[in-house]
């Protein structure tokens, strides 16, 4: 299987590397590495669609944004999900969905709670088709 | 490589002529050995960063456990004129008013050790800790704006606790002009179930035995002596406080062109202090202290009744003292000759007020305020006072803890949970965690030698110790 995120060190803190052929599968990537260092989401039920939107002035404001969307429902809500689509992205606004469920502590145990998404060394770029996004997590 | 000018082998100074845009000196406190592991990550570039924060009064301050963190560097003061200053929300970081709690027990290690598993696992059952956990305390929406009005006091009201477990806290465990309404609804329900719990990562609780006494006249104060059993809690405003720093990154992100403001690091975000945006920050970042006050004090009384079940009716819990370590506040320094009003930005550093200021409660006035750094897991823990060159050189802040040296993979990386647990019990030291990767993770090896790190500021005059804590018992986050 084609590796779509790594994860990153930083001596405090954590972050990931996603990639993508276009900044749709990147942003549906980053979310997928974002849920994969906060909470165990091997075994999800895509019980329910969540709607998941957000506002940015260029690709790294959005994608920051993006994913405290994310972080929201999995820490506000208590949400997990299994797959990401995009619907709608342009550097001002990107609107898509999560198949998830509630988190059932015995099936989603917790892993790090990451308290917020940064903009420390975050780099979005496309080389010859490839998009690729690094973000840091404070957790 | 960035030169430092050094002086005394404890201050190193970075000039602000050296880089543009710096608008003040660097100024490090750190032996040399410190500043070989402080060189191998980004916190000096971080410390020049935060010296070119516009309206900055004073040195950028670096303490000895300074490290890599986001916008400022962990272990950094900045403080910004009052008037003309910005607020970063960088500079207090996610985690709003993370800080420390200290508590003594009428207890004796002789008394405790024969029952000290059963007290760990006690305490593990009652204090809800680790990624997921959950509040045993439901709170209503009128109950929540009162916790984030009122802090450790609106928990103490609820017959949680007694009245010194505010009055002996910075601030008395809360900071006055908070704004529930200025804290996004998504904040509140981030936060709403985790009013008692622990949290993640590097907070924890640990259960103590006092080691040594440096310091005889601040023991008698705080009433502790060798072979007393302490209590050590670390955690601070949870989910609540890191959604109030979210909301105001994307904030001031959006504002600061208006203002003007352009700055080396977009996690610096910044507005003029006395700006709408600026004002609101402040009204909602000390509702999320007040949080933690209120989240320390909860989780002090789940404490109370796990030693009361172990050890029985009479068994006491009593707060010394209650610092927070990651806060923006509005304090009043003398700064080359003259009085300011100043905002000190402390990102992981501790106030550390000196004898006779009026600050500090009066129980403690004579020696100067408690100064409580946790070390490491399984490592030591050390209560300072504050001194008198605290409020001449670093705007009354000190260090705040080891301060980190290994990632978390690095961390793991050719250990194995058990192991480190026997290594910890061979020494004495009961670990539970929630996670096995949460031992690893917060290895004693993970972080610099807590013992250089207090050796430093007691040295350079801004602290002095006052006793050296040895872990017994360890609740991770």
């Amino acid at each position: 299987m084609v590796k779509v995120f790594e994860i990153l060190e930083h001596t405090a803190d954590i972050g990931f590397r996603a990639w993508g052929d276009a900044p749709a599968e990147l942003f549906a990537n980053a979310a997928l590495a974002l849920q994969s260092i906060a909470v165990e989401a091997t075994v999800v039920n895509e019980r329910f669609i969540y709607p998941i939107a957000a506002a940015g002035g260029d690709y790294e404001t959005l994608l920051v944004n993006w994913l405290n969307e994310l972080l929201y429902y999995l820490d506000g809500e208590r949400v997990v999900m299994s797959r990401f689509q995009i619907d709608q992205i342009s550097p001002e606004r990107v609107s898509g969905k999560g198949w998830g469920e509630q988190r059932d502590p015995a099936r989603h145990a917790p892993k790090l709670v990451v308290k917020g998404v940064t903009y420390h060394q975050l780099a979005i770029k496309e080389e010859e088709g490839r998009w690729s996004a690094q973000v840091f997590l404070d957790v | 490589m960035v030169e430092l000018e050094t002086n005394d082998g404890l201050r190193h100074r970075i000039p602000r002529q050296r880089v543009p845009g710096m608008r003040a000196d660097v100024v490090v406190y750190a032996t040399e050995a410190l500043l070989g592991q402080i060189r191998k990550d980004l916190s000096l570039q971080q410390a020049m960063n935060v010296a070119a924060l516009p309206g900055i009064v004073g040195p950028s301050l670096a303490m000895p456990d300074i490290h890599q963190g986001y916008g400022f560097p962990i272990g950094g003061v900045a403080a910004t004129d009052w008037e003309e200053g910005v607020v970063s929300p960088g500079g207090v970081g996610f985690d709003i008013n993370c800080g420390v709690k200290f508590v003594s027990s009428n207890l004796h290690s002789d008394e405790v050790r024969p029952r000290l598993r059963e007290l760990v696992n006690q305490v593990f059952r009652d204090v809800p800790c680790g990624a997921g956990g959950q509040g045993r305390l439901e709170l209503s929406d009128r109950e929540l704006r009162e916790v984030l009005a009122k802090g450790a006091r609106w928990v103490v009201e609820q017959g949680y606790g007694d009245e010194r477990d505010y009055e002996c806290a910075e601030e008395g465990g809360r900071l006055e002009d908070a704004d529930p309404d200025q804290v996004s609804s998504r904040a509140k329900e981030r936060g709403r179930p985790q009013l008692g719990t622990l949290g993640s990562g590097n907070h924890f609780l640990e259960i103590q035995v006092v080691e040594q006494i440096h310091h005889p006249e601040a023991a008698r104060a705080m009433n502790i002596q060798t072979g007393q059993v302490v209590v050590l809690l670390h955690c601070g405003s949870r989910g609540l406080g890191h959604q109030v720093c979210t909301d105001f990154l994307a904030e001031m992100g959006a504002a600061m062109k208006r203002y003007d403001i352009s700055i080396p690091d977009r996690q610096l975000a910044c507005v003029p202090i006395q700006s709408p945006e600026g004002q609101a920050y402040l009204a909602a970042m000390r509702a999320a202290a007040n949080f933690a006050w209120a989240n320390r004090q909860a989780i002090l009384h789940f404490l109370r009744d796990s030693f009361r079940r172990v050890f029985g009716a009479q068994t006491r819990l009593t707060t010394i003292y209650d610092v927070c370590h990651n806060i923006a506040k509005k304090e009043r320094h003398e700064v080359e000759g003259r009085k300011r009003d100043v905002l000190v930005h402390r990102k992981g550093a501790t106030r550390a007020f000196p004898p006779g200021h009026r600050e500090v409660p009066a129980i403690y006035r004579h020696v100067g305020q408690p100064v409580l750094i946790p070390g490491s897991m399984g490592t030591a823990s050390w209560i300072l006072v504050g001194s008198d060159g605290a409020m001449q050189e670093t705007f009354g802040s000190v260090c705040h803890g080891a301060g980190r040296l290994l990632s978390r993979t690095a961390a793991r990386k050719g250990r194995n949970a058990k192991q480190v647990e026997a290594a910890l019990e061979a020494q004495g030291i009961i670990v539970r965690s929630e996670t096995r990767d949460g031992i690893l993770e917060e290895i004693p090896e993970a972080y610099k030698d807590v013992d250089e790190v207090i050796e430093v500021v007691h040295r350079a005059g801004l602290a002095r110790k006052v006793a050296r804590l040895r872990p017994m018992g360890v609740i991770k986050g």
